[in-house]
């Protein structure tokens, strides 16, 4: 069994599209590109959720999560965390990935996760700190989270969140969602198989989605953080 | 939640800002309330900060930052991703860091407002989000809204009646309005307001002074 009972309970925790962390209010790029028409049906969501997951989360987030589980200290996560903020061009991606991993930091500082608190204190010092994947890591560590179980934690609130965005933004319903989210399961199963090399580097190629999220702020009607 | 807090992570205990939240219907007044809250506030030498939810667009936040009433710069918006309720309730802690940061770039502010976006009557703010919250209500919306007991009207630990003006153009017995509002509150205060004109703004500040500063 790769999960025991208490772990996989943990992972229904954390994984929780209710789990509070602000998730909702992050929509990745999808309520831009809603607005710019090319997101408009269920189709166009699992193409989006493909891309967000292939493109961007196995090759960057999920290097950068990797690389601060392993981290041996706070500084060694800061570490990490600033070649999340250098790898990241769009600056309302980094901001936005900034403010899921503070409110996330933050509840976990809440809840006393050793780690969390102890990174929290680097984190309130330098803007440049807190990326989600960054604070993923930490937060699965406190959690007493193996790195699989917290590498699909981080992956399958990606796809909870994109889903759940969709829905609220009239894309599809919420039977139309769990199609969605079962293709996405699949997919991220798939995409955990194999692992990366150690010395693996983040990268991603989303150009569709960076250009929606970076342009947010241009947009007068906006629900959504990114 | 504690005024006097221990930070984690730093050495010296300092003193947090008590939050209090604004929510209400979609038009009744809760920006322009603001509005005048923040003179009435800054007058007794109060330091404050903003934050304001907008449910689709950064309009309220963007209205008080160009009132010239406050420095710009004390003034966040968070997005609530069409969830006005959970952004407030189920998962404050978007709010939470956001009042946390103007806290760490303005280390004297002693309130922070936090206004909900528009809402129906079932919004409540978390008790982990704010010290205090007030619920705001118009006349224009009908006398009936007191009786139908929703959340926002009776958990509030303010509620506050708006655009009193406007009862004799709207066919609102206010007198009764008021009455029904404070039966149903069990006694717990009602205030009547036009903020238009700032009219029952200092009633709202002495009680925040009194209830949330402990200045009285």
């Amino acid at each position: 069994m790769l999960f025991d009972r208490l772990q996989t309970l943990a992972l229904l925790q954390l994984g929780d599209s209710a789990y509070p962390a602000g998730g909702f209010a992050f929509s990745w790029g999808l309520e831009g590109l809603a607005a710019d028409g090319m997101l408009a049906s269920r189709g166009e969501l699992d193409r989006i959720i493909l891309d967000q997951l292939e493109r961007r989360w196995a090759s960057m987030d999920r290097i950068l999560l990797r690389q601060a589980f392993r981290a041996e200290d706070c500084l060694g996560i800061a570490r990490v965390d600033r070649l999340a903020e250098a790898a990241t061009p769009s600056a309302e991606m980094r901001e936005g990935s900034r403010r899921a991993g503070r409110a996330l930091l933050g509840v976990w500082f809440k809840l006393d996760g050793p780690l969390s608190v102890a990174y929290r204190g680097l984190v309130s010092s330098d803007t440049r700190l807190g990326h989600l994947a960054i604070v993923q890591a930490v937060v699965g560590r406190d959690a007493g989270l193996s790195l699989e179980a917290a590498e699909l934690v981080s992956g399958w609130t990606l796809v909870t969140g994109l889903v759940s965005a969709a829905v609220r933004l009239g894309i599809v319903g919420h039977i139309e969602a769990q199609r969605s989210q079962e293709a996405a399961r699949m997919l991220l199963a798939e995409l955990l198989e194999e692992t990366p090399p150690p010395d693996a580097l983040p990268a991603s190629f989303t150009p569709f989605i960076d250009i929606a999220v970076s342009r947010g702020p241009l947009r007068h009607v906006r629900m959504f953080t990114t | 939640m504690s005024r006097l807090s221990l930070n984690k992570g730093l050495a010296q205990p300092r003193i947090a800002a008590s939050r209090v939240g604004i929510g209400g219907p979609v038009g009744s007044g809760k920006t322009a309330l603001v509005e005048c809250l923040i003179p009435a506030l800054t007058a007794r030498g109060i330091d404050i900060a903003v934050i304001t939810n907008d449910l689709v667009t950064a309009e309220d936040a963007e209205r008080i930052r160009r009132s010239g009433l406050i420095d710009p710069a004390r003034v966040s918006a968070v997005e609530a991703g069409a969830c006005p309720h959970t952004v407030i309730r189920e998962d404050p802690t978007l709010n939470i860091e956001a009042a946390d940061e103007l806290e760490r770039r303005f280390p004297g502010v002693e309130l922070i407002l936090l206004e909900s976006g528009g809402d129906n009557l079932a919004s409540t703010f978390s008790r982990d989000l704010t010290d205090f919250w007030m619920f705001v209500i118009d006349v224009a919306g009908g006398d009936d809204i007191p009786r139908k007991r929703g959340p926002g009207v009776i958990r509030a630990d303010l509620l506050v009646i708006n655009k009193i003006d406007l009862a004799p153009y709207v066919g609102v017995d206010l007198e009764r309005m008021h009455r029904e509002a404070s039966k149903v509150r069990g006694d717990r205060p009602v205030l009547l307001t036009n903020c238009r004109r700032g009219e029952g703004i200092e009633s709202i500040v002495d009680l925040l002074e009194r209830e949330v500063l402990f200045r009285t």
